[in-house]
């Protein structure tokens, strides 16, 4: 069924507005505290710098905080949160190095919040917002759910802290909120616009049973709100010291500094590049289950003196299926490129950021898709998708500079293999949980280097995977492996890194089995692109082979290394897919490296040698992509090598050796 | 007279202090000898005979025991100069060690380098892929044999890494730490195959949950056993030769030592050797000085380290991260939070006025040392502001360059952003003071504690010239600046002061409360372990203690607490107890409401640990009292507040200080190893052991 | 002056874009790669990182398509994208003389 328009729903189709009309339309209702320039003017260094590294440790302090509190794995254990510090309009003074494109648009959520809750129920010390609804920001679906808190000094709301986290279940039809054949955003969790969750100081009952009812583990969930208004807490006391010692005015004024620093500092690299404009593009399959088709976004970067503008025209529609996002989850998937490879030494204060940073995008489309379309997968759908065409644009852009181009990296796992299990765990309780084996994505090559190999994700700086002990403890499961997949990375005179593998079976549940949720595309064609010539990065893979002979091959002394030694019935798993696993069926999920960088016949034949002892190339990558003939001792054969990469070099133009053209 | 020596050989320096029984004690200092460490350390056995007033024969002869902190294991991983290591371990599981579990990316990184995350990379592969093989072998999460080791195919992949060159064998298999057959019989296997191989398995080196960890805890131990062995049984026979008929003790990261016969085959556990005698010493002062709850901060030349004492014992971790890999390895747990004395100021590309985290280092070190250093450090602050006197520091043994201090803060901070050299400098001093209160208090309040709570001890040669401005910004009511006979050797004093601790655990995660009886055969058998290990030691002890913990978790919370556990058997009740204490432990650290507790309590490891106090444990003598005010050597111009601006100063030499006097800020005190600076608003006052104590009458 | 813009491309302040390895015109700084070689073949081509055949998952025709330097047949881009779809993958860079 198509999308039928909502009317009513614009008031939520969100964009960010100014601080000046964010004031405008708070009018009185709110007392917003301001400084001047002469106050900001009048910094000395000292106390900018103390003031500055002081605001740094809260942010960290907030993350430490969330995250010890929190019982979700993918907070705890992969880092899918982050923390934020805001001025009094919400501009983001500086972010926690987490998930980064969750705290890209809680600006948003806050001028959403100071313009329609200012009036009414108001906004007061003590109080506290929840959102999960990305048509307002403060996250990309409904999954991620932000809490931010009005900070009073005097009177005057001074300034606001956030934190968001992925929760695990907020309802909808699939376990995980992650509903595989939703066509709109009913199937899906409900959104929820801010609402005062936490009213002078105190948690709502009321408003906290309305949001935990929907979840199927809603203690989890009640945890993880204690967790976030922590954190908020930690923050608040902190900040209100900061203001005593050194007075609210001029603690504003370091904030407002900060931001004009990563503002300035952010064009003053942006002068030192060329202009000119990139374009590049990202795809998708599949939207939902059972759907074959391909999606694009187009992006066009154009970058004139120190501004970017980041244009999505000629992006597809949006699309009856769970992977679209809203305008927040196109500029959560903005943002983490922009930090790691144009800020990674310029501070990380969005607020000042955006202000270089232009966006055009149509209503409507599958990165800026309006209400009721389905969101579920937003952030690992169209943002992340978002992040892989921009990550394109700002590499070409930064290819352009001797020095720049250092800290420019190909695309990285181009999407997030979501694999989660339900069911009955060995010790007979029920449980829900995403596997997270694959943070463990490739990342891009580099311009002077490989990509690192199994070394994460672009929005995550700090993600992490739990050991196969621990899943095997926690749930019922037994691995038959978790490895490095040669060749995933792609090809090029600086490889990209490789992804990996996690093959399973079942284990000790006593349903016997356990019920499974597939979301992971790039199975038609691969989703981390190269740059200059380097390929992309292998596609996705996922098999699941129904009544293997595992347990017989165990019972003879022998762990199976690969799927063609299981015997039984293979099953290419499409992109989106719900099944169950029975004891003797075996699960492989393969997700993908990143991108590479430059034409493979040019990488160093003895580093695709030393590539294939390490099992990061196969024998048959090396030959036949790079080029590189190796001894039977596994060293480089240089002759042979030499006349193999001459012949490569015609024939895979589509030339024979008279460089005539060769018949397909 | 029975002696005990401790020894601590630094990068630059090989400290001693002895004592005996009577409470008589000495301290040496000589330069230390790389590559060769064995040399300063017989050398400084040498001096401390010197000043003892005997020979070096009658000091060893009439030694009990050496207690040695070693850098030898921590310099070898670092250099990379490690035994070539063969690793065995579960088909489909040797990539745990590459892939590491991909944390090991950024772990131990800070935060300004994890930022620049294209700049990441993984170290270096702990095994090339030539020496790693994978063997049929599994069992699951109950300990149960899912599939039996092959060992036919062992034995082919044992003479394989021989034959590529391995030097020394890892074996670390899944869930090996609930079912060790496996390993144990792989273990008998490589001697079969391969006699005389050093093998080390993951079952006696960290039988604990976590593949990673514990491949990489293996895999690291077997490649500094071998070396430590080297380096230790050829010293042990110099000083045998010169009369030492004691034992010679290893320190280790956990605060205690072990007998060198042992060490070698637990060689990971000694990494943290020379870090923790500070916080070992800081434990010693504070049991005399009666303080409960001490920040221990150690500001030297080239770092800045930070650890806690709770009540009275120093706060320690499970793990730790080298190389940015994961080690189980339970240490006294030190901070590194920065660049010390060496923290380079510099103006960043938004015009802003920075301080670290890059160092000078050693070598250029700051520009005042004149040997080539450029950039100006935190030192040549410290010198331009009048707190160093640069014809005394290190009591005259370094000459300072006022003028190339200044000229690199004229260049590279004042000009730039269009300040005096004076401003320039006393911002970067505050600067410097304002970060280190950040940081600390950012292990302070991640311990699950309020600085408020703790008295802060700061030592090192740069840490009491700052400490009493960090301290004030933490509102810790007291500093303790130990001076007196162990300041120039204070962690060598440490040293000296410790007991054998011993660590044995088990991990056996299971819902909690597991059965009774699970439990306490699970603690017995730690205890068996502990008394063979206290035996081979070959000690007598004053007393020897157990101390039992679990580590435990709410089911789906990543963290897991080392909870207290009562030392003798424990019935049900015992058990609930201990969840309890679990749960008020775990708000202490998390907060309240911070627990899941519907979703149940796991137990995942057991661990003892066994303390064999020294009979003879150093006792620091008092030191005269004085009468009245204390006369000044001097005055000088100083710049300690920004607020108040450049002062006089009066500046007293510790050696004409005793017991009783009181010094008002703005002060400085000027010792044989350090410089103490005291802004106004502190009052210093030296006590009965010679420490000068500073308070605070404002803010 | 002139800029390298790639591994593989230089761009000349008349706007030409030339070969870094063998100096040979591309294309202009309008169409930096208009003058070179494009061929599109099957996915697989691509090598083994290429795990299954796009017509399992897709209806539309998916190609490796690969854009060479017309002269040493240096590989300047590649992409596996829907055939049915012109490149979008595009730059334009403004030199300064
Ligand atoms: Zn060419």
């Amino acid at each position: 069924m198509p999308v039928i328009p909502v009317a009513g729903s614009e008031e939520f189709a969100n964009l960010p507005t100014s601080p000046a009309e964010t004031r405008r339309i708070v009018g009185t209702a709110v007392k917003l505290h301001e400084v001047g320039q002469s106050v900001i003017d009048a910094l000395d260094p000292l106390t900018y710098e103390v003031i500055r590294h002081r605001l740094t440790s809260i942010t960290e302090e907030m993350g430490e905080a969330l995250k010890r509190m929190s019982g979700s794995v993918v907070v705890t254990d992969c880092n899918d949160f982050d923390a934020a510090i805001m001025d009094e309009v919400g501009d983001v003074v500086q972010v926690g190095l987490y998930n980064t494109e969750l705290a890209a648009s809680l600006d948003m959520a806050v001028s959403w919040t100071l313009r329609h809750r200012a009036a009414r129920p108001g906004i007061a010390p003590g109080d506290m917002f929840l959102c999960n609804d990305p048509w307002v920001g403060g996250g990309l679906h409904q999954n991620d759910v932000s809490l931010f808190a009005p900070l009073f000094i005097d009177g005057e709301l001074f300034a606001w802290t956030g934190a968001v986290a992925h929760q695990v279940d907020l309802g909808g039809v699939s376990p995980g909120s992650w509903s595989v054949a939703a066509t709109d955003v009913f199937w899906e969790s409900v959104p929820t616009p801010p609402v005062k969750i936490v009213e002078n100081g105190e948690i709502r009952d009321d408003i906290e049973d309305m949001y935990l009812r929907r979840s199927r583990v809603p203690k989890l969930v009640a945890l993880d709100l204690r967790a976030k208004i922590g954190a908020n807490n930690v923050a608040h006391e902190r900040l209100h010291a900061l203001c005593e010692k050194y007075g609210a005015a001029t603690v504003k004024a370091v904030m407002r500094r900060v931001l004009k620093d990563a503002e300035t500092r952010l064009r003053a690299k942006l002068s030192e590049l060329p202009d000119g404009s990139w374009t590049s593009v990202a795809h998708q399959d599949s939207a939902r289950s059972g759907d074959r088709g391909i999606y694009k976004i187009v992006c066009t970067l154009t970058k004139t003196r120190d501004t970017l503008t980041f244009d999505f025209t000629g992006t597809d529609p949006q699309v009856d299926g769970l992977i679209n996002c809203t305008y927040a989850g196109l500029r959560g998937g903005i943002m983490p490129v922009l930090l790691t490879t144009l800020c990674g030494d310029i501070p990380w204060a969005p607020g000042g950021l955006y202000r270089c940073v232009e966006i055009i995008s149509e209503p409507g489309t599958i990165n800026n898709c309006t209400f009721p379309s389905g969101i579920g997968k937003a952030s690992v759908a169209s943002a992340w998708a978002t992040t892989n065409v921009v990550t394109e644009c700002l590499a070409g852009l930064l290819d352009a500079h001797p020095e720049h181009r250092k800290r420019l990296m190909s695309v990285c796992c181009g999407t997030w293999d979501f694999a989660l299990l339900a069911g009955v765990d060995q010790r007979g309780g029920g449980f829900v949980t995403m596997l997270c084996d694959s943070m463990a994505g490739g990342l891009g090559a580099r311009t002077h280097s490989d990509g690192v190999d199994t070394g994460g994700l672009a929005c995550i700086p700090m993600g992490r995977v739990a050991d196969v002990e621990m899943n095997e403890f926690s749930f019922p499961m037994l691995y038959l492996w978790r490895r490095e997949e040669a060749d995933s990375g792609g090809p090029g005179r600086f490889r990209g890194g490789v992804g990996a593998s996690s093959c399973f079976i079942p284990y000790d549940s006593p349903l016997g089995g356990v019920h499974l949720v597939v979301s992971a595309p790039g199975k038609a064609l691969p989703l981390a692109g190269g740059l200059a010539g380097g390929l992309p990065a292998g596609t996705q893979h996922d098999v699941l082979l129904r009544s293997t002979s595992v347990h017989e091959d165990f019972a003879a002394g022998r762990i199976p290394a690969l799927l063609s030694e299981l015997g039984g019935e293979a099953e290419v798993i499409p992109s989106h897919h719900e099944t169950d696993l029975g004891s003797a069926d075996v699960y492989f999920t393969h997700w993908q490296g990143g991108g590479g960088y430059g034409d493979p016949l040019l990488r160093e034949p003895g580093a695709v040698a030393a590539d294939v002892i390490a099992h990061k190339v196969s024998v048959t990558g090396a030959h036949d992509v790079y080029g590189v003939v190796l001894a039977s001792d596994g060293t480089v054969d240089q002759d042979a090598t030499t006349s193999h990469r001459s012949a490569l070099r015609l024939s895979r133009a589509g030339l024979d050796s008279d460089r005539q053209e060769v018949n397909a | 007279m029975a002696y005990v020596i401790g020894i601590d050989i630094g990068g630059t320096f090989t400290d001693a202090f002895a004592a005996d029984e009577s409470g008589r004690v000495a301290a040496t200092k000589t330069p230390s000898t790389p590559p060769d460490f064995s040399q300063g350390f017989l050398t400084v056995l040498d001096e401390m005979a010197g000043a003892l007033g005997i020979s070096t024969r009658a000091l060893l002869s009439d030694t009990n025991y050496i207690i040695h902190g070693t850098t030898s294991t921590l310099n070898a991983l670092v250099t990379g100069d490690v035994a070539a290591v063969g690793f065995l371990t579960t088909r489909g599981h040797a990539d745990s060690v590459a892939i590491m579990n991909l944390e090991g990316r950024y772990a131990g990184l800070g935060s300004d380098r994890v930022q620049d995350m294209v700049l990441t990379n993984k170290p270096a592969p702990l095994v090339p892929p030539q020496l790693i093989r994978e063997l049929d072998e599994r069992i699951d999460y109950k300990g149960h044999e899912v599939v039996s080791l092959d060992e036919t195919g062992a034995r082919v992949a044992i003479r394989e890494l021989v034959d590529a060159g391995a030097q020394a064998i890892a074996v670390s298999l899944l869930w090996s730490f609930l079912n060790d057959s496996h390993e144990r019989r792989l273990g008998e296997l490589i001697t079969e195959e391969a006699p005389g191989l050093y093998v080390a398995l993951s079952c006696d080196v960290s039988p604990r949950i976590r593949e990673y960890a514990r491949s990489a805890t293996t895999i690291m131990n077997t490649q500094v056993g071998p070396r430590l062995r080297d380096y230790l049984r050829p010293l042990e026979a110099e000083l045998r030769e010169r009369g030492f008929g004691g034992s010679l003790l290893v320190m280790q990261g956990s605060g205690g030592c072990v007998d060198s016969s042992d060490a070698p085959s637990r060689a990971i556990t000694t990494i943290g050797s020379v870090l923790t005698g500070g916080v070992v010493g800081c434990t010693r002062l504070a049991e005399s000085l009666g303080h409960r709850n001490v920040i221990s901060t150690d500001m030297g030349g080239t770092t800045f380290l930070a650890g806690l004492v709770v009540d009275g014992a120093p706060v320690s971790t499970t793990s730790t991260v080298l190389n940015q890999y994961q080690l189980n390895v339970p240490m006294v747990d030190v901070h590194t939070l920065g660049a010390g004395g060496g923290a380079i100021a510099w103006v960043d590309a938004g015009h802003n006025l920075r301080v670290g985290p890059r160092s000078a280092g050693a070598r250029p070190g700051p520009a005042c040392y004149g040997d080539g250093g450029t950039e100006p450090t935190v030192s040549d602050v410290d010198l331009l502001l009048g707190i160093i006197n640069p014809g005394n520091f290190l009591g005259g043994r370094k000459k300072l360059s006022k003028e190339l201090a200044a000229q690199a803060v004229r260049t590279h901070i004042a000009e730039p952003l269009g300040l005096s050299v004076d401003d320039a400098a006393a911002a970067v001093y505050a600067i410097q003071n304002a970060q280190t209160a950040d940081l600390v208090r950012k292990v302070v309040v991640t311990s699950g504690h309020d600085p408020r709570d703790f008295v802060l001890y700061a030592f090192g040669g740069a840490g009491p010239m700052h400490c009493a401005s960090y301290a004030a910004d933490l509102e810790v009511g007291e500093v303790v600046v130990p001076l007196g006979s162990t300041a120039a050797v204070f962690s060598a004093y440490g040293l000296a002061a410790s007991d054998i601790v011993l660590t044995a655990e088990l991990s056996a995660p299971a819902n909690f409360p597991t059965p009774v009886a699970d439990f306490n055969s699970s603690f017995a058998h730690l205890r068996a372990e502990l008394e063979d290990r206290l035996a081979d030691q070959k000690l007598k002890f004053a007393h020897v203690a157990y101390r039992n913990e679990a580590d435990m978790r709410y089911t789906l919370q990543l963290a897991e607490v080392a909870t207290p556990v009562p030392a003798e058997t424990v019935d049900e009740s015992g058990l609930a107890d201990i969840a309890t204490g679990f749960g008020e432990l775990y708000e202490r650290l998390y907060g309240k409401g911070s627990g899941f507790a519907e979703a149940g309590l796991q137990l995942i490891t057991y661990r003892t640990q066994a303390v064999g106090m020294l009979p003879i444990r150093p006792q620091l003598g008092e030191i005269p009292s004085g009468r009245g005010d204390p006369t000044p050597s001097s005055t000088r111009r100083v710049f300690l507040d920004a607020r108040r601006g450049w002062q006089d100063a009066d500046i007293h030499d510790y050696r004409d200080l005793a017991a009783g006097h009181e010094l008002k800020g703005p002060a400085v005190v000027e010792a044989p190893t350090t410089t103490v600076a005291l802004p106004e608003g502190c009052i210093g006052r030296v006590d009965r052991l010679g420490n000068l104590v500073i308070r605070y009458t404002q803010v | 002056m002139s800029l390298f813009i790639d591994d593989n491309l230089e761009q000349h302040s008349d706007g030409s874009v030339t070969c870094r390895h063998c100096s040979h015109l591309v294309g202009d700084a309008a169409a930096p790669m208009n003058a070179a070689r494009v061929t599109e073949t099957a996915p697989r081509t691509a090598g083994p990182s290429v795990r299954e055949d796009a017509a399992l998952f897709a209806d539309r025709p998916i190609v490796f398509r690969r854009t060479f330097c017309p002269e040493c047949l240096t590989l300047l881009q590649a992409e596996i994208v829907p055939g049915d779809e012109v490149s979008s993958r595009h730059r334009s860079l403004i030199v300064g003389a």
